[in-house]
């Protein structure tokens, strides 16, 4: 499990474990990764986020074509062998998505309750946004790199 | 079966004195299919709760070399859960209070519960 920031960890940790899920996924909905489970390349992180967000945004589109302004709450995907729950809520620091892949030993009634609990856990959990710092030419690289290692432990 | 039976029977089972709330759940799934339950219950919970049960008492048959389970109770101190299999993977499943007609609860779902489906 990786997380960009520690607190994240704790409440991941049981989604997954109380949920079973087999990979997670948190971020944000324009798709910037914030924590993972069970994903072992870089670039299947990245695929995966810029994928779920772009399934919501999709979604949430096609929800207000039908006149559901509200959005669909959740979006699943079922397959023989395992699905994905796709999901966003609101926090203290914007709209994040939760994307999770789960086995035949889970169901994805159970995948939403503790996905539901995991919510609203970080949403009482968030610290208050903070003042975005100008991202200049010289740091962005350095910048970059330390998220990157942070995610997936990489020296 | 048609909605307006499955509503019939669930009424049937919530009919018995400590019983908070019937559900017709999907195994395969976890979410609810058709339920009747007084306020407060969380039947959405309750299924997906009663599903990771049934599947971990399936899981503890198989390895007792067991048949599979037809029905699960889960006493606790609060409440009572009985889940009953039925057709199709479908199971109906029962909440009650600490003092409910326990007896009657479980022959009822007993015998509704094959006409799920």
């Amino acid at each position: 499990m990786r997380v960009l920031e520690p607190w994240l960890a704790e409440p991941l940790r049981e989604l997954v474990r109380e949920s079973g899920a087999r990979v997670a996924l948190l971020m944000t909905a324009s798709g910037q990764v914030l924590a993972q489970h069970g994903f072992t390349r870089s670039l299947d992180v990245m695929a995966a986020a810029a994928l779920g967000s772009g399934i919501l945004a999709t979604t949430g589109e096609l929800a207000r074509l039908v006149g559901n302004e509200a959005g669909f709450g959740a979006v699943v995907h079922q397959g023989r062998q395992q699905g994905v729950w796709l999901a966003g809520f609101d926090t203290p620091r914007g709209r994040w998505v939760g994307l999770i892949v789960f086995g035949r030993g889970s169901t994805t009634g159970l995948v939403r309750l503790f996905f539901e609990r995991f919510a609203a856990r970080i949403q009482a959990l968030a610290p208050a946004p903070t003042v975005v710092r100008e991202v200049l030419a010289e740091g962005f690289e350095r910048e970059l790199d330390a998220s990157l290692r942070q995610l997936f432990g990489t020296s | 079966m048609t909605p307006a039976r499955w509503q019939a029977l669930l009424e049937e089972v919530t009919l018995i004195g400590g019983v908070r709330g019937a559900a017709v759940v999907s195994a395969e799934d976890g979410l609810v299919v058709h339920e009747a339950a007084m306020d407060g219950v969380a039947t959405a919970d309750v299924a997906a709760l009663a599903t990771a049960l049934v599947r971990r008492a399936q899981s503890l048959l198989q390895v007792l070399g067991d048949e599979v389970p037809r029905m699960v109770t889960l006493a606790a101190t609060r409440g009572t859960l009985v889940a009953v299999q039925g057709k199709l993977d479908l199971w109906l499943v029962a909440l009650a209070e600490p003092g409910a007609e326990l007896g009657r609860l479980r022959l009822l779902l007993g015998d509704l519960a094959p006409e799920l489906g």
